[in-house]
């Protein structure tokens, strides 16, 4: 734990709002991510139209770094099988 | 041996032991090469940690295979599941020397004075008044837990960590952040700042 740090940086408070901006009373967390990325990564790569299944994991991402580290890395695969 | 995407989860649980074997085989297969792809160029992954993720991959995969649905390949919600045993291992390492004591510490450290900057987001008078009410809700709306697991994420320590710490189970501490989440954000609504307005600000 870096203690070196006295104050959050700008990014880190911006971090926060910008979480906030993307809340929503429901949200899939990272299981439910897990469970349905694969149909998400497909959908993308397709251009295929958003469901409401699409939009909950796509709306995950961008608050979940984890979740998105993982989904870039399926994409890389998916990608390098084309 | 060839599969159809189809027969995948059916060969996988085939009582016939060698035509199961052979699927497990290919499995693990499809999964190492999606490894290596994925954790090409990382310093920190070997030939042994990619065969202990494909291994823990296969495993974790049998274990669910009634979770599969169909609305996908199931090779792709394979790799899924595998990507995310390597991605949670390779986190656990570089972060597992943090104790509970110093998460919770730099949790505490939200509700010192000047932790949070008035101009943290720039001098424009609406954003100063926004990272007011956000440090004041930070100090008064949330639990230590809370606080302690907020901090975690923005000195991107690992969830999986944060949740050992914790002592609790991934879906309570997700809830826990969600909570804390959404009672930051009606602090902001009750000062008339809106998701709107917060998405405005920042183009999201």
């Amino acid at each position: 734990m870096k203690q070196e740090e006295e104050r959050l940086t700008s990014g880190q408070v911006g971090s926060i709002v910008k979480m906030l901006g993307l809340t929503t009373d429901r949200e899939f967390n990272c299981t439910e991510c897990l469970q349905n990325v694969s149909e998400f990564a497909e959908s993308q790569l397709a251009g295929k139209p958003v469901t409401e299944i699409i939009a909950r994991v796509e709306q995950h991402l961008a608050l979940c770094p984890e979740c998105s580290e993982e989904y870039d890395a399926l994409r890389k695969i998916l990608q390098a099988g084309q | 041996m060839a599969h159809t995407e189809i027969d995948w989860p059916a060969t996988l649980r085939a009582t016939d032991s060698v035509e199961q074997a052979a699927a497990v085989r290919e499995l693990r297969d499809v999964l190492q090469t999606g490894l290596r792809v994925a954790l090409n160029g990382r310093s920190d992954v070997s030939e042994a940690h990619l065969e202990d993720f494909t291994q823990e991959g296969v495993v974790r995969i049998l274990a669910r295979l009634d979770q599969f649905q169909g609305r996908s390949k199931f090779t792709t919600w394979a790799q899924a599941i595998a990507l995310n045993v390597a991605f949670t291992e390779l986190r656990r390492k570089r972060w597992q020397d943090v104790s509970l004591d110093a998460l919770m510490a730099d949790g505490e450290r939200m509700t010192e004075p000047g932790m949070i900057a008035d101009n943290a987001l720039g001098a424009d008078e609406d954003r100063m008044r926004l990272v007011a009410v956000l440090r004041q809700a930070i100090e008064n709306d949330l639990t230590p837990k809370q606080r302690a697991a907020i901090m975690g994420e923005l000195r991107e320590m690992p969830f999986d960590q944060i949740v050992e710490l914790l002592g609790t189970s991934r879906s309570a501490a997700y809830k826990m952040l969600h909570d804390a989440r959404r009672a930051l954000k009606q602090r902001l609504h009750e000062a008339g700042i809106t998701g709107a307005d917060i998405q405005n600000a920042f183009s999201l």
